[in-house]
């Protein structure tokens, strides 16, 4: 297990690839031993070239990768001893399950008690059925349980970094579902340094401890959930967590009243109004953010029924903007529907959206 | 009026493997209906089979009264939507969109009104010039949603048409989605393996397994009272918790008995079970019928509560989902959706759950049947 830091590290492609290999600019990350860092952000991001420059699969440009404090820059993957995962799996085919789990420590030359005892403990930790999958060979097995494999011989060799590359993308809903609980239930329990890389937001709120936002090379805002959802750095950010996405509304602010260009208005609480410049903004709007039965009329085009969150979705339109109402379960459809932001769920950015003016405090439950 | 789309046993067999197996349903008009199953369940060959894009083994399609096993799929005025979108790359998004009206004939004087229209209700007006591979994966896929609506169809199908996108893309795709149904107002069927997609979208659902339809009714007909184990787990997400319990009547009480918890039944199930008396069955709990004690909004007593060990807190924005381990052994994994956000100080604390019994479903433990779909059975009291 390591700690691992990345310094200053830029990474620039020149020649036929520059244009399909995304670049790094300036990314400073550091990985407490033991946590799961989960990095998200659409395609091309640089996401997958930020795990190959910790794994010493490409070297970095400028800046320095750090395990534990020593410089590893230049130092050969096989050297590094990370552990990867990757969307296809990767055993080696012609090994039963067993086999793949056992092949390093033959190679390593350990004892064969001490493979035995590390192969039972991760198999007892993959859970049911897992013993069963050990006599296999790759090709007999579903995807799901390939990468339960792929998963298990990575852990049974105690990487100080472990790095998975969208490692559950190519299974169907259920499973991926079943997978997310164990990998994350052995990462817990191992406490092994590791970076997972998905596109899909949940997935990375499931898997991290702590997420990265990446965009276009740059590294967004690093944070807990709460402190990306309720504090978000930056529209991108904003837009970036939580199902609906962010809706944001540009509006004129004078004194206290608050407009939204050919809808109408809402008048801000003073001590909000104080807090807030003259002048065009964007407000963010999520689901909840909004009280309804009061305020302006938005048209409602449908609503979502979600029984298991005990809650529906609107989904309507506020002049020309299109807006996300979080409403109780047994909501009626009606063709209209008042809403006014809940002004301390509401967000403020720069009307650019690449600055924060205000958010939510992050909520105190407890 | 007749229902226009009627599907009569339907069935496919491929080299001696059947894929589809004696499936019946019909669409009324302007129902949108949501087919969901695991990979391999026969949704998509059922697809292909209305657009004329598989032959027929037996059974029949009836489009608006008409028999159209037999038509050829250009005939058959149905529009599709693919998962791979299926655009044409040597072509721009304008003629990709027309493509449907001009090898139909269609006067030059109407495709030049109906692309641009159907190109703004996607939002990509400003890309008609372009080719398809100077697109984002979310245009392409409105080209394709366009290229649908552009004609007026009788049936419209879609064969998971969002699962290459975006988590956040997909949101607002659905929308687009939904606005198309709404515009023309016509009978579609939507396939898709994302139970959440079928629920946010479809007016009824379809569930499929190994070729059969196991399951049609509303959204809420599907999460409350599915008719099997299967359905049950399928809809809902987290997945329903599955526990293998002894049901046992004592002192005209009923109680699902397992290592780790004692739960009497409410009246509305006793009166269902009366035959499995000392039997094994399995019960389902929803992740969202967990509650703690202090929240719980219904009284709480030893017979409707569960001791669960704390492995992982996800944060969600309307509250959390714990997945725990049962207390008692032999331990069974569970999960739990909270209203509120569980700290993380009670990561692998052991904490008390109450359990909305009246929420219960139960199963036969062979045919995985529901026990509480169906007529109600006289309530015959066992003294213990």
């Amino acid at each position: 297990m390591a700690q691992v830091q990345l310094d200053h590290v830029s990474m620039k492609y020149t020649g036929p690839d520059a244009s399909v290999q995304p670049a790094l600019h300036d990314v400073q990350l550091t990985l407490e031993d033991g946590e799961t860092i989960a990095i998200v952000g659409p395609s091309g991001c640089g996401k997958s070239t930020l795990l190959k420059l910790i794994a010493g699969l490409e070297t970095p440009t400028s800046g320095r990768v750090l395990y534990n404090g020593h410089d590893v820059t230049g130092t050969e993957p096989q050297q590094r001893g990370v552990g990867m995962v990757f969307q296809d799996y990767a055993l080696y085919p012609t090994m039963k399950g067993k086999g793949n789990l056992s092949y390093f420590f033959e190679v390593h030359q350990r004892t064969e008690a001490e493979m035995e005892q590390h192969v039972r403990e991760v198999s007892e930790l993959m859970g049911v059925g897992f013993d069963v999958l050990l006599g296999q060979m790759p090709t007999t097995l579903s995807g799901g349980e390939k990468q339960r494999v792929a998963i298990a011989r990575c852990i049974v060799r105690r990487p100080p970094v472990f790095l998975m590359d969208e490692p559950i993308c190519n299974l169907d809903a259920k499973l991926r579902e079943r997978t997310r609980i164990e990998m994350r239930r052995m990462l817990q329990k191992y406490r092994v340094t590791t970076v997972y890389v998905t596109h899909d937001q949940q997935e990375a709120i499931f898997m991290g401890d702590r997420i990265a936002v990446m965009r276009g090379g740059v590294l967004e805002q690093v944070g807990t959930f709460d402190e990306l959802y309720f504090t978000p750095a930056n529209r991108f950010v904003a837009e970036f967590i939580g199902t609906p996405p962010m809706v944001f509304l540009a509006v004129h602010k004078s004194s206290a009243s608050l407009n939204l260009n050919g809808v109408g208005g809402w008048t801000l609480p003073a001590d909000l109004a104080a807090q807030l410049p003259d002048g065009a903004l964007l407000l963010g709007m999520r689901a909840e953010s909004w009280a309804i039965g009061q305020g302006l009329a938005a048209h409602v085009s449908s609503i979502e029924r979600i029984p298991t969150q005990q809650a529906a979705f609107v989904s309507g339109s506020l002049g020309a903007h299109r807006v996300h109402v979080l409403v109780p379960l047994d909501t009626p459809h009606t063709a209209q529907i008042q809403v006014m932001p809940q002004w301390d769920k509401a967000y403020f950015f720069e009307p650019t959206g690449e600055r924060v003016l205000l958010t939510p405090a992050i909520p105190d439950l407890f | 009026m007749s229902d226009p789309i009627v599907v009569e046993h339907l069935t496919k067999h491929f080299e001696g493997k059947t894929a589809v197996s004696d499936v019946s349903f019909s669409l009324r008009p302007a129902e949108f209906l949501a087919v969901v199953g695991p990979s391999g369940c026969g949704k998509t060959t059922t697809l292909r089979m209305l657009a004329g894009l598989e032959s027929v083994s037996s059974g029949e399609i009836r489009i608006n009264g008409v028999k159209v096993n037999e038509i050829r799929p250009k005939d058959r005025n149905i529009a599709m939507v693919f998962q791979d979108y299926a655009i044409f790359p040597h072509l721009t998004v304008y003629e990709n969109i027309a493509y449907g009206l001009r090898s139909r004939h269609v006067p030059n004087i109407v495709i030049r009104e109906r692309v641009p229209e159907a190109a703004r209700t996607f939002r990509i007006e400003h890309l008609l010039g372009r080719k398809p591979r100077q697109l984002s994966g979310g245009e392409r896929q409105r080209v394709a949603l366009a290229r649908a609506v552009v004609r007026e169809a009788e049936l419209y199908l879609y064969d998971e048409p969002l699962s290459n996108l975006d988590a956040q893309l997909r949101h607002s795709a659905r929308e687009d989605i939904l606005a198309l149904h709404r515009k023309f107002l016509r009978p579609s069927i939507y396939v898709t393996h994302d139970q959440s997609e079928a629920m946010a979208l479809g007016d009824r659902i379809a569930v499929m397994r190994g070729g059969k339809l196991e399951q049609i009714g509303t959204p809420d007909e599907l999460y409350s009272q599915p008719r099997n184990k299967f359905v049950a787990f399928f809809i809902g997400t987290p997945s329903i918790n599955l526990f293998e319990v002894r049901l046992e009547a004592e002192n005209l009480e009923w109680f699902a008995v397992h290592p780790a918890f004692r739960l009497r039944l409410p009246p509305r199930i006793v009166r269902k079970v009366g035959a499995y008396n000392a039997k094994k069955v399995i019960m389902g709990i929803r992740p969202e019928d967990f509650s703690t004690p202090k929240t719980a909004a219904f009284p709480v007593d030893e017979h409707n509560t569960v001791q669960g060990i704390v492995n992982v807190i996800e944060p969600m924005a309307t509250g959390s989902t714990v997945y725990l381990s049962t207390a008692a052994q032999p331990a069974v994994d569970f999960a739990a959706s909270f209203k509120v956000r569980l700290p993380a100080q009670y990561l692998g604390k052991t904490i008390p759950l109450a359990i909305h019994v009246e929420k219960l479903l139960l199963f036969d433990a062979d045919t995985e049947e529901s026990l509480l779909h169906g007529r109600e059975e006289a309530h015959y009291a066992v003294s213990g």
